[in-house]
This record gives structure tokens, sequence and C-alpha cells, in this order.
């Protein structure tokens, strides 16, 4: 006998979770540093149900156990987490590393965390006794702390298709590739007839948690490019004042230029 | 037939195919493992020790074991096999935990208690109560006069950081104790070395120990010196257990523990007249870490370096290696010159724009010719090919061209170009080589006409069982295949060197190369014959006197001329480089792709030493970012094609015109690169690395004005 | 469940240990396949690279549990293989091979670069091998190999 559960299906998935005390793996990428070898695990990366990637009218449904590459070769992946995958790591990282590895690690420096953020995508969470639907502010409730109950499993992440529209993306590591972000920062401008109909930002590995600041970004929702531009100032103004950021072995001033110039470059290629 | 015509190196097929077996791969049954216990405390007194209960089997191995004397002999021997009283680095090996499964072994390792009585450490070089290891001083002229007639004296100091050698395949040693003999092999750069410290480890006499080197996953100088302390600690535990025991390193610890680049401190004044610099005084500070390993030679190198290939005249020089208690530092590729040709090189730049000369044009008036004298009073025997190199650079980069263009730049990307020239000493530092090495080589021909190579040369990925094969093959006038050169092993080669100071190839190759001279002009076909060949010091060498740093301290010089283009994104603070191209002189190639290789290599180490290699210990003296994730060396991604010109003044007393070649790739790449960023940042810089968060500094203090 | 069952080097095998264990230990010390090397224990150096199921991998970052039913492929079972072929001879002709340690995933990550597109561009040759590291070559005559493999593979990928 082996040890560890082997689930065909969500369903055995989601009871096999509520019985025992196994850990999700989704493709290991992260689980497997300094790993026990004895430890029980729910392997996911195979169930069917989380494998898909499909379209309903409001939301573009991603399956948690849908790896990076995956994402990357499937026609349905909004371009703004195409690109953001595409960064991650290395080819090997992203041959097994799933969305739903990447937002249960609970790290605010998760590059597929900080698009769901932006585009105020729904987390769909399930166990054997029901489901819910958590926007993903509301799963991060701390650092790497989630909101996710013992015997629930995140199945897919709901992104809005109102989401799709003109975006920016910019991720900043110590190089080129197999880089931890060290400023992430993703921004959504959707306009139409000269009006902003919602500005969305979101700004990774600078605090404990993805900052999403949506009540500073609303200041722009529903104004014109002209009035947007005199409002910039004071938008510009809240974010340097919202922004504090983390120091690690990298400075807070360093990570808070970036995120202010990425944030000025966004507005100014949005033609604000 | 041309020397330098690639040919398929005889490594490859196995080492493609995943039968090359390097330490790790030789079998584990009734080989113990054992895993070291690092000192947890930068400078401490050991007070206690206290180990668990030991299951049958497990043992542990300390100072009390070691048989012989408890030191590792490199250079000077203050290196303990294993602690003795104090700890003077996080890291310093305590004792070895054994036994037959790795698990249980590092379970006990984690149980084992030991009470320090915590000194205080020394981490800053600058530390008054720093001990100095080692301090020189030369000089030649006149600098106190040329200082007082100077129209301008410039003085400015430069930083370099520490670097590891991050080589793919961690250190790892197996020790055999059989037959009233020690064996050890595994992954390292100079055999004899080990084979040395051994003996005095065990107290054994030399013939019984035995050192064989395993297919070495890469060394860079990283294994030129820290392989003798784990072989010593391996030999000490097998005896101890009579049994096999292993020492694989796992990378955190090899990254954390094991010798490292020495950082550097450097002030230059120098006095300039009439537009030409007059002197130059130079003060030079090693971190040499907490134990002297090779700082000596270090320093020596580094220093002799200090003025570049510049002509100074008067020039007086300082060099200190500091004792901190942080990780011994040791040898990497370039051996103490990076650091000061780094130094000299941005001097050079930042005189030459305060004189609004162009920097280039101002190096140029001050090279060095043959004929001249050295640093040290010696001569630049052979010809100085810098100004061709600066031409073909200058083709192959546009750099004049985009050296004019990059300037007052606005906008989001801003580049820049910059060009270094050095040289590398070829070979051991002074007379090393005649009194100390005393290479012998031997060939072996064998009655079937294979001839066997016999020298103790280890071939650590720069091709060495190729090259050397070549240069035997093609003397013999034998094909290739009937050449035979296994790794060293001392039960059968004779002592011709460690694999260092670019001297394999130019030192080694040409005895191989007279051997075979010796053995056509005597063979007997269907004979067994072996010829020896001794190393003879050339003759024309101004002899080199250590205590007064004066002669030659080097018989020939390695040249490079780099230049390296960078865009800056002035938002992230991340740099892109578009191009590297460097010009390298090192005499003959013994075989093209072979050299252009190594070329290549050591310019991506250096382009990484310069900006985005950072390893420092922190307040507490440890190390933090002791993994790849956290350590960045280049990726793929990370560095162009890298465009390589091979500029070829032969050598005549190396084979076929050959000279050392390993380390001149690497020590351009520093000032080429922070040249190009000062051009971008539009500022004089004086550190490395030079990160995206130094650049964003910069961009913040203009953005301020 | 019984026991693990993958196909290895084109083989069925099985496996009756902790479904936890990493596939790069068990490769190693069960399977004896040491041509798969150990650098970093973090997924960040590929030297471990293996192929499961058509993808580059790094073996030390997979649970031998999430290999049930699949196929791996490791350096052995690759160089068996007509494409090897022509690796061997383009990393050769280049002297691409120097130290040796990051050879076998380097090998696989060439694999895999040219099974997702036989005629890759420079850029796209350095993204596939981006999670191999080398210190030796600093890269260049790898892509050069990779670069003359598509060219001589024709029809082969």
């Amino acid at each position: 006998m082996v040890n560890g559960y082997f689930p065909q299906s969500l369903k055995e998935a989601l009871e096999l979770r509520a019985m025992y005390d196994a850990v999700p793996y989704g493709g290991g990428t992260d689980l497997m540093i300094n790993a026990d070898p004895d430890a029980n695990y729910l392997f996911l990366n195979k169930v069917p149900e989380l494998k898909q990637i499909a379209e309903d009218s409001q939301y573009i449904r991603i399956g948690a156990s849908c790896t990076f590459t995956e994402l990357m070769d499937h026609p349905l992946t909004p371009a703004i987490l195409k690109e953001a995958v595409s960064q991650i790591a290395a080819p090997a990282i992203r041959n097994f590393g799933t969305v739903g590895g990447n937002i249960g690690n609970g790290s605010a420096k998760a590059d597929s965390a900080l698009i769901f953020f932006v585009t105020d995508s729904v987390v769909h969470l399930m166990s054997s006794k029901g489901e819910r639907l958590l926007p993903i502010k509301e799963f991060y409730v701390g650092r790497k702390q989630l909101a996710l109950a013992p015997d629930e499993l995140i199945t897919e992440l709901l992104i809005p298709k109102t989401a799709l529209c003109s975006y920016y993306y910019k991720k900043v590591g110590a190089r080129k590739a197999q880089a931890i972000s060290r400023v992430c920062f993703a921004g959504l401008m959707d306009i139409a007839d000269g009006k902003i109909i919602k500005c969305s930002t979101a700004f990774g590995a600078v605090s404990e948690v993805v900052l999403r600041l949506d009540d500073i970004d609303s200041m722009l929702a529903g104004k014109t490019i002209e009035e947007a531009k005199i409002l910039k100032p004071a938008y510009l103004k809240a974010f340097e004042q919202a922004i504090v950021p983390i120091t690690g072995r990298i400075s807070a001033e360093y990570r808070k230029d970036v995120c202010m110039n990425l944030l000025k470059d966004f507005l100014d290629t949005s033609g604000i | 037939m041309n020397i330098s015509k690639s040919v398929t190196k005889k490594d490859h097929p196995r080492k493609m195919n995943g039968e090359a077996k390097y330490v790790s791969d030789y079998p584990t049954d009734g080989v113990l493992c054992g895993r070291l216990l690092h000192s947890a405390r930068a400078r401490a007194r050991i007070m206690n020790v206290q180990i668990p209960a030991l299951p049958e089997g497990y043992l542990v191995v300390d100072k009390n074991d070691v048989p012989g004397e408890n030191l590792v002999h490199i250079v000077m021997d203050d290196t303990p096999v294993y602690a003795d009283q104090t700890v003077e680095y996080i890291g310093d090996p305590i004792l070895m935990v054994v036994g037959p499964d790795e698990n249980e072994v590092k379970r006990i390792l984690s149980e084992i208690r030991v009470e320090y009585e915590d000194l205080t450490p020394v981490f800053d070089v600058r530390d008054p109560a720093a001990e100095i290891f080692f301090d020189y001083h030369y000089g030649k002229g006149d600098v106190e006069s040329a200082f007082a007639q100077a129209d301008k004296i410039y003085t400015e100091q430069f930083r370099t950081g520490r670097q590891e050698q991050a080589y793919l395949e961690p250190q790892g040693m197996i020790g055999e104790p059989h037959d009233g003999r020690i064996t050890v092999h595994g992954s390292m750069q100079c055999p004899y070395y080990i084979y040395g410290a051994v003996a005095r480890a065990m107290g054994f006499e030399a013939s019984r120990v035995q050192i064989r080197q395993d297919t070495t996953g890469g060394g860079f100088g990283g294994k030129e010196a820290y392989p003798s302390i784990l072989a010593c600690q391996v030999a000490v535990a097998a005896y101890k257990a009579g049994k096999p025991v292993r020492v694989i390193f796992d990378r955190r610890e090899d990254m954390e523990f094991t010798s490292k680049r020495h950082p550097s401190l450097s002030t230059y004044k120098v006095a300039v007249k009439d537009g030409r610099v007059t002197a130059m005084d130079i003060d030079v500070t090693f971190d040499g870490g907490a134990y002297t390993t090779l700082s000596a030679v270090v320093l020596q190198r580094g220093i002799i370096c200090a003025s570049g290939i510049y002509k100074v005249d008067n020039l007086k020089v300082h060099g200190r290696a500091v004792k901190t208690n942080t990780v011994p530092s040791g040898a990497f590729r370039g051996f103490g010159a990076p650091q000061t040709f780094f130094a000299v090189e941005m001097m050079m730049d930042h005189i030459a724009k305060d004189l609004r000369i162009d920097a280039l044009a101002f190096k140029q008036a001050h090279i060095v010719r043959q004929g001249d004298a050295t640093s040290t009073g010696g001569k630049y025997h052979f010809p100085v090919p810098i100004p061709e190199m600066i031409e073909e650079v200058d083709r192959a980069s546009n750099f004049r061209e985009k050296k004019k263009k990059y300037q007052m730049q606005t906008g989001r990307y801003r580049r820049g170009i910059g060009m270094s020239m050095v040289f590398h000493g070829a070979g051991f530092t002074g007379s090393g080589e005649r009194d100390h090495i005393k290479a012998v080589v031997k060939l072996h021909k064998y009655p079937d006409s294979t001839v066997e190579i016999l020298a103790s040369n280890s071939d650590i990925g720069q091709g060495l069982k190729t090259t050397f094969s070549k240069i035997v093959a093609q003397e013999l006038n034998i094909p290739m295949e009937r050449v035979i050169i296994h790794n060293p092993d001392t039960d059968r080669v004779p002592d011709s060197g460690p694999t260092v100071a670019s001297r394999s190839l130019m030192t080694v190759g040409e005895l191989l190369r007279r051997a075979s001279i010796d053995l056509l002009a005597g063979w007997v076909d269907g004979e067994d014959q072996i010829v020896e060949e001794h190393f003879k010091e050339p003759d024309f060498v101004i002899p080199f006197y250590l205590d007064k740093f004066q002669g030659d301290a080097y018989p020939t010089y390695a040249w490079s001329v780099s230049a390296i283009e960078v865009e800056v994104d002035t938002f992230t603070g991340l740099s892109n480089i578009l191009g590297a191209w460097g010009s390298f002189d090192v005499g003959t190639p013994i075989d093209m792709n072979i050299v252009v290789g190594q070329m290549e290599g050591g310019f991506m180490q250096g382009i990484g030493y310069a900006s985005i290699e950072q390893i420092d210990a922190d307040s507490k003296g440890r190390i933090r970012n002791n993994s790849f994730s956290d350590y960045i060396i280049p990726t793929s991604m990370d560095v162009p094609d890298m465009h390589v010109i091979m500029h070829v003044e032969k050598y005549p007393l190396g084979p076929y015109g050959a000279k050392g070649a390993g380390e001149i790739p690497l020590v351009g790449a520093p000032g080429a690169y922070l040249e190009a960023m000062e051009q971008a940042l539009e500022v004089n810089l004086n550190h490395i690395p030079f990160s995206a968060e130094d650049t964003m500094k910069v961009l913040r203090e203009e953005a301020k004005r | 469940m019984n026991t693990i069952t993958f196909t290895l080097n084109g083989k069925a095998e099985t496996y009756d240990g902790p479904s936890g264990t990493r596939l790069l230990d068990v490769l190693r010390d069960n399977f004896k396949l040491l041509g798969v090397k150990c650098g970093c224990n973090e997924g960040e150096c590929g030297a471990c690279s293996v192929i499961i199921d058509g993808k580059l991998a790094n073996s030390c970052m997979v649970a031998m549990g999430s290999v049930h039913g699949s196929t791996v492929v490791t350096i052995e079972g690759y160089a068996v293989t007509e494409r090897y072929a022509v690796l061997d001879k383009a990393y050769a002709d280049v002297s691409a091979v120097q130290c040796g340690y990051c050879i076998p995933g380097m090998v696989l990550a060439s694999e895999c670069v040219l099974a997702r597109n036989p005629h890759p561009t420079e850029e796209e040759i350095r993204d596939g091998i981006s999670g191999n590291l080398c210190r030796c070559t600093g890269y260049n005559a790898i892509v050069h190999a990779i670069t003359s493999a598509a060219e001589e593979g024709k029809g082969l990928w």
C-alpha cells in the first residue's frame, strides 16, 4: 500500500479532503521544497474536472489544476494572465505549477494571484458539503493566510469577462528568468467613448498580500479622459501614501519607486 | 595539422549521455554517510559539545580523532581539520556525524548541542581590532615628488563584493581506508594539494595516501583549496570508522560555507600633470575571511595588477589581507586581479571625464608597450597587442560611435557602452613554479603504441583531457584515439602541479610537448617506454623576489579588451545587456571551440560579478542568500550572444604559442559593464556588484536635483 | 492504492514506497539512473531535468504519487533516440559540453524546445533552456548547438 490519495474525480477528491489530513498537491513546485518524504498528499494533478478551462456568460473559468503552460497554450486564457504566467520561473516549473497551487501558497509574490486580484476574480471553493464563491480579496486574509476551510479545495478561479480589456503588466525580478518578483504590477483600463468605465490596479510582492486599492482606483471611474488628467495628481498621491512596502533584502524605497513609476506609466500609456 | 582546429572533446560522449561518473554517482552500498556540524557562531569558544546517545553503527568524528596534525596545509597551517578551541566563522566545521542512514545522521546532527562562549567577532575590514593576515608594500620611482608637482590629484575609493563560484556540482569526497592506506576521491582541481594535506592530517607517510580526481562538475577556483579541508575531514572519519565515508554537500551548505572571492576596498590616489598620469598611490584591502588559506597569493596578484595595463613610472602600492569572522575567502577565476583591474579602469575613466578627454583616448595614451617595465620592475618581454585589440572590438561593437551617441538621454530607456582593457599574468606569481611546484610529467608508451599522459592536472570542464591529448597526438603524429588520459590518480601520476593560475596548458602542456618529442626520438616499436619531463624556468625571466616585489612576476601575459553595451530601464532599475564583445589574446588556441568556450564562460561570470551576483554576510556574520533562488547567476536569458575574437600573439615558450587562458575572460568584464552603466546614468560609479537597487538610488538622487 | 505504476524509459515500472518521495531520489537510488543529477534541491538549476508526459520537469520537485499513470523519460532513455543523435553531433561540433554537470538536463530541455517548436528563434531557445543553469559555457555554444540541431534534424521534430 502506498500512502497518499489519488482521487479520480472531483467528487472523490472532496470526499478524501473531508476525511483525511492530507496536503493538496497541484504541481509540487512549491510543496516539494524541503518536503517530508512521508507527507500524505492529496494528488489533484490529474483530476479531470480541475483541468478544464471554460467560458460561461459571466466568467472565464480556470480549473485549479491547470498548469501555467496549459494556460499559455489555451485560446480562452485572458491575455494578461498569459503574459503573467509566461514569465513565471522557467519552463519546467510552468509545466507543472498550477493556479490552485499558486493561490494556495498564500504568497503575495504569486504571479498569477496578482492577475486574479486586478481582475477582481472569484475563487470557487468546494467541499463535500457544499460550495461557495469568494472574491479573491476576501480569500487572502493576511500574510500567507487564506480563508480556506480544512475540508475545502480551490476548484476554479473565475475571471469576470468584464475585465478583459486593455491591460498593463510588468514583473520586476532580479533577472529575466527564474526570478521571484520584487515588484509586480498589473493595470486594467476599460475606456469607451472617451470615458473610463473602470480602472483597476494591483501591486504584488510589496506587501503581505496583493495590494488592490479599488477605492483609490474608483476615483477615475466614470470620468472622461480630461477629467481623469485633472485627478491624476491626487490619484498618484493617494497611492504614494497607501503603498508602504515591506522591507526585506530589497529596500522598501526601491519597491516604492518602482511601484510609482509603473503606475505612472500605466496612466501615461492609457492616455491619461 | 593546425593545432587550433577544433576536435570532438574526449569527454563529450559520456557527459552527454549521462554516463560520466561524478563523486555522488559512486555506489553507496557499504559506504557510510557523513555530514558536518557547522558552527552557528561567527566567533566563539567551544565550551562543551553534547552528543546524544548514538545508535549502533553511528559515530562522531572531531579534533580528537585526527591521527596526525589537526591542520589543513593550504600555503600556511592555520585552518583546522576540525575546530579546535574556537570557531572563527559561521560554518566552521566542528565535527562530523557518520552512519549508514542519511536521515538518521541528520537527526543525530540536529540533536547535538554546542555550548558557545561568544567572543567579539570582526566583520568590517576597517575595524581597528581586525587582525592583519598579510601586509605588502612595493613601489618604484618617486611618488612624492610626482604628487608635489602634479596639476591635480584624484582620490577615489572602490569596492568589490564577494562572489560565489556556483559550480553546478556541489563539493563532495569519499574516503576509503584499506590495506593500511587511505584513498580519497572526489571533486577537485588539485590532487597533490590534497595528497600533502591528507598525509599531514593523518600523520601518514605520503606513500600511504592516494588521491583520485573524479569527473568534476566545475571548479573556477572554488575547488582549489577547499577540497583539501573536506578531504582531511573525510579521511579522518573513514579511518576512525574503518569503513568508506562519503560527504556530499548540498547546495545551501556549499553556498554558505565554502570559499568565495575576496571582497575588496581600494583607495587610488593619482597624480596628473599635463593631461598625463604621473604617479599612483594605491592602497588595497582584501577581506580574507577567517583563515589565511590563499589570501597571501591572491593579494600578491591583486596588488601586482593594481596599476593596470598603464605605464606608471612612479608607483606606490600597499596591500593588506585582513581577517574577518566570515567564510575564508579563496580562489576564484582571476584570483585578486578582477578586484584591482576594476578599480584602475574606473579610476582612469573618471580622471578622463574630469579632464574632458575621451576615456578611451586617455587610456590609450598610457598603455604599456613591449620592452616597458612592469609594475614590479620586470619587463613586458613580448608584444602588447592592446591597441590592435581595441580596434577589433570597436569594429565589432561600434564602440566609438555609440559612445558619442549615448549622450544627454532622457526618456525611459537609457543606453551606455563601456570598454576595459586588462591583462592576466600567465602562470604562478613569481618563482612559485620553479621553487615550489617543480612540475613533472610523464608519458607512458605501451607496447601496442598507445600513449598515456601522466600528469596531475584535472579536467574541470576546460577541456584539458582534449587539449593535452591534442598536443601529444600532434607531436607524435598519432591519432587522438591512441592517446590515453584518465582523471589523475596520485598512485599513477607525478606531480605536475595544480590546475590553477591559467598554467595548465601553457606550462604543463609545454612539458607534455617536450616529453612527446623525447619519446618520439627514442621510440621503439613494441616496447614499454616511459619518458619524464621536468619544468625549467625560461631564461629570459627576470627573477622575482617576493620580499621586495621586484622582478618578472609573470613570464608573459594574456591580454583582453572587453566592451559591454547596456540599456537601463529607469522605471525599474533593471539593465538589459544588449551586447558583449571581447578580444582575447591567449596565444595560439590549442582548440578553437574549447578556448572560445572558456572566453564565453569567463565573460559571463564577469558580467554576473559586476551586476546581479550579490552574496554578503549580515550583521551576525551569516550568509543568508545561500541558494540558487537568492544568489542570482545569469540564466540563458540574461546574457546576449557574446562576441569573442581571438587575437593571437604566440608565446614562444608555450606549446605552439599558447599561453595562460582560463582566467583572462572574466577580468575585463566588470570595468566594461560599469563604464556602460556610468554612461547610461550619467554619473560616476565606484562599486560592484551594481544592482537594480543601486541604479534606482542614482535615479532617485538625479530626480531630486 | 497498492502501488504506483508508471512508464520509465519505455518500460512499465512500479514503486511501493511513500508517495511523497522525490522522483529524483527514486530514479537515482532505486533505478540507478545516475544521469539525473542533483544540483540544488529547489527546482532552480535544472540538473535534475526529466521529461514527464512529454513535458520538461525538475525531478527534485516531483512527488512519486504525481507520476502514477505517467510516462517518465531520463537522459538514459533519450540517449538511444535518433533525435538524441542529432543533438549529440550538434553539441559536439561546437564543444558545448564543458564540465558536463548541466548537460543531461540541458539535452532534455533542448528536446523539449524542439518538440514544442522545430524552428525556434534564438529568443525561444533561450527561454526554453532558461531553467537550466550553466556556469561554464555562458550558454552561447548551447544555443548554437540547438539552432544547428533544428536545421540538421529536419523532419525529426
